[in-house]
């Protein structure tokens, strides 16, 4: 059976890409890009904490593991990686505000149909 | 003494110390980009010359001497891992570089806030840098963000034209999604397969080539796809090179779509996956995106009237030239002509690079001087910026594969290969150049065509912008002349060094 937060991961995704696809706003776009993110940074987490066989697997990083026995843990790795996604996805949000300001002041719209001057 | 790390710190440091640095002087902001870049260029010689002659790969393991944990078997810190191939298309970056960063001494003159823009250039650098020589996948994603946010911010610096404001909002939308692509597939992997370091995840999937590791390879090869700009998913690079300033044009055109593109569809392709897939499936999907990017790039160059717009496209043309010796290469893995295949795109990979950057210079010099880039108002331009319409000829008889310049080479070794693998591809890589002849004959005309009202005023641009044009014109000749000698000995070691993923995974996990 896939987990529940799998499904849930992938129906954020799906849930970006189509706002992504059939949103018109620009600041609904950058928030469809976040919910993307958000969903795969959903999927990333809860990969850290699985059962194999009813027990938790060891993270490579703790190899004390053994003496640790029937305490829950979950892998490290994976947080590791959202925290760097997630710094990533700041940087992109802001930089997408930024130019968003700036198309406002270029196009006086926030209508994506609107930008299309660029042709040939 | 590894002089590895030093490729990344160096930029790095260069980048955040520009604001310090400007606060000193103007003048010394500009020789401080210079020399750092020329620093940057020194290290990846180096590190490709040790490489080259002792034909090994190099493996840096951060903070500590191996890449293997304490008792266990499998590695579990962050490697890089750079072979022949990284190490070449590393210094084709710090070259370009290099002379995209002399050119823009003179070409942003009149722009403000050039700290940043120099800040942001380095930084472009340092991620290409980092995406060929990194070995750890989360660690190619970093890398290819630090360079996708570095060319969103300089594809739209100039905001106070409504062209860049359009052009970077554009690709940053195409881009980011295309990056949130690359990132799902590689959490599919790390779900499957518990590691990130390229070497170790390829004896896994070797072992054990389950449906979840396609599915990510689907994922990651749709992503890098779109970087790239093969033909579906072309038309935000149409915008955005023409609409950033020309020295960012020729880095974006020479270099980001390689590095971020090609160049990571060969190392996923050879070094992750190689023997676990069906090879002649996979070779055949990237063979079809080859053949459509060929045909619709160079045919939609002829119609253009923009001269960026024009090279642009061109570009796009040319990449479908790259993906179809590597779709060539991995049909035919193993093979004398995959091996051929495989040498021409990785020879046009470099070649490419130096001959868009000099277009994109001389478009950029044409509009520095004249001040517009339409084709029909530009007549004439010969006589009066003689230097530059030389530069021009070299360049566009080089992207078409006359004999003497470096293009033909690498042209010949694809069309060889792709004729003895199946004709009717050669028929299409030839019909294709058959565009591109078209698109630049029609610019040559413009250039020695009857001189317009526009142009009378014009002359060549000064020396920061004329000497990377020669310098970029004598590496396109002295290229030209030894063509199967490089061949020989750079092109075809470096593809069988990349084909030999045993020896990729061997450098890391030990013998």
């Amino acid at each position: 059976m896939i987990p529940f937060q799998f499904i849930t991961a992938f129906l954020l995704i799906f849930m970006g890409i189509y706002a992504f696809l059939y949103k018109r706003n620009l600041i609904k776009l950058i928030l469809a890009l976040n919910i993307i993110d958000s969903g795969i940074h959903l999927l990333l987490i809860s990969l850290g904490y699985r059962l194999e066989n009813g027990v938790l697997p060891t993270a490579p990083i703790y190899t004390g593991y053994e003496t640790l026995k029937g305490t829950p843990m979950v892998g490290p790795i994976p947080q590791a990686l959202v925290l760097t996604s997630i710094v990533i996805g700041v940087c992109v949000l802001a930089l997408a505000m930024a130019l968003t300001i700036n198309a406002y002041r270029h196009y006086g719209s926030l209508d994506i149909n609107k930008l299309r001057r660029l042709r040939g | 003494m590894n002089a590895l790390p030093f490729l990344i710190i160096i930029p790095l440091f260069g980048a955040f110390s520009m604001p310090i640095v400007k606060l000193i002087g103007e003048k010394l902001r500009d020789i401080w980009a210079v020399i750092i870049s020329a620093a940057t260029l020194g290290v990846a010689v180096d590190v490709f010359y040790t490489i080259w002659k002792t034909n090994q790969i190099v493996v840096y393991t951060l903070g500590a001497t191996t890449p293997l944990g304490k008792g266990v078997g499998f590695p579990i810190r962050i490697v890089w891992e750079v072979d022949l191939l990284g190490a070449l298309i590393a210094v084709t970056i710090a070259f370009v570089s290099l002379l995209a960063i002399v050119y823009s001494l003179e070409y942003m003159k009149h722009d403000t806030g050039l700290d940043k823009y120099y800040t942001l250039i380095l930084i472009l650098e340092l991620g290409m840098l980092g995406i060929v020589i990194t070995g750890d996948i989360f660690n190619f994603y970093v890398f290819l963000e630090i360079m996708s946010i570095a060319s969103y911010a300089l594809v739209a610096f100039r905001n106070d034209t409504w062209e860049g404001i359009e052009a970077g909002i554009k690709y940053m939308f195409v881009g980011s999604l295309a990056s949130s692509f690359i990132l799902l597939g590689i959490a599919l992997l790390y779900g499957q397969y518990g590691t990130l370091t390229m070497a170790y995840l390829s004896q896994y999937i070797t072992r054990e080539p389950t449906l979840i590791s396609k599915v990510a390879l689907a994922f990651i090869l749709g992503g890098l796809l779109f970087k790239s700009g093969a033909v579906p998913v072309h038309m935000w690079l149409a915008d955005a090179h023409p609409a950033a300033p020309s020295s960012i044009s020729a880095m974006l055109s020479g270099l980001v779509i390689k590095a971020g593109g090609v160049y990571a569809i060969a190392r996923i392709l050879f070094s992750i996956y190689s023997i676990s897939l069906n090879i002649k499936a996979i070779g055949w999907i990237v063979i079809f995106f080859a053949c459509l990017t060929l045909i619709v790039g160079n045919a939609m160059a002829v119609v253009q009237t923009d001269m960026k717009r024009l090279f642009a496209f061109s570009s796009v043309g040319q990449i479908g030239y790259i993906l179809l010796g590597i779709g060539i290469g991995i049909a035919a893995y193993g093979t004398k002509v995959g091996d051929i295949a495989l040498a021409g795109a990785i020879y046009h990979t470099v070649n490419h690079a130096i001959m868009k950057a000099l277009l994109f210079l001389v478009a950029g010099a044409v509009l520095h001087e004249v001040g517009t880039k339409n084709l029909n108002e530009l007549s004439g331009l010969a006589k009066r910026m003689p230097l530059t319409s030389f530069a021009f000829l070299v360049g566009a008889a080089a992207i078409i594969g006359l004999p003497p310049l470096n293009g033909f080479a690498s042209k010949w070794l694809i069309y060889e290969s792709s004729a003895l693998y199946n004709p009717f591809l050669a028929a299409i890589a030839i019909l294709g150049t058959a565009f591109c002849t078209a698109a630049y004959i029609r610019v040559l005309f413009t250039f020695f065509g009857k001189e317009s009202e526009k142009v009378k005023a014009a002359k060549d641009p000064g020396k920061a912008m004329v000497i990377p044009m020669i310098l970029l014109i004598i590496a396109i000749i002295l290229m030209g002349l030894l063509p199967w000698q490089i061949n020989d000995s750079i092109m075809l070691p470096t593809a069988k060094m990349l084909e030999e993923s045993g020896k990729y995974v061997l450098a890391v996990l030990g013998g």
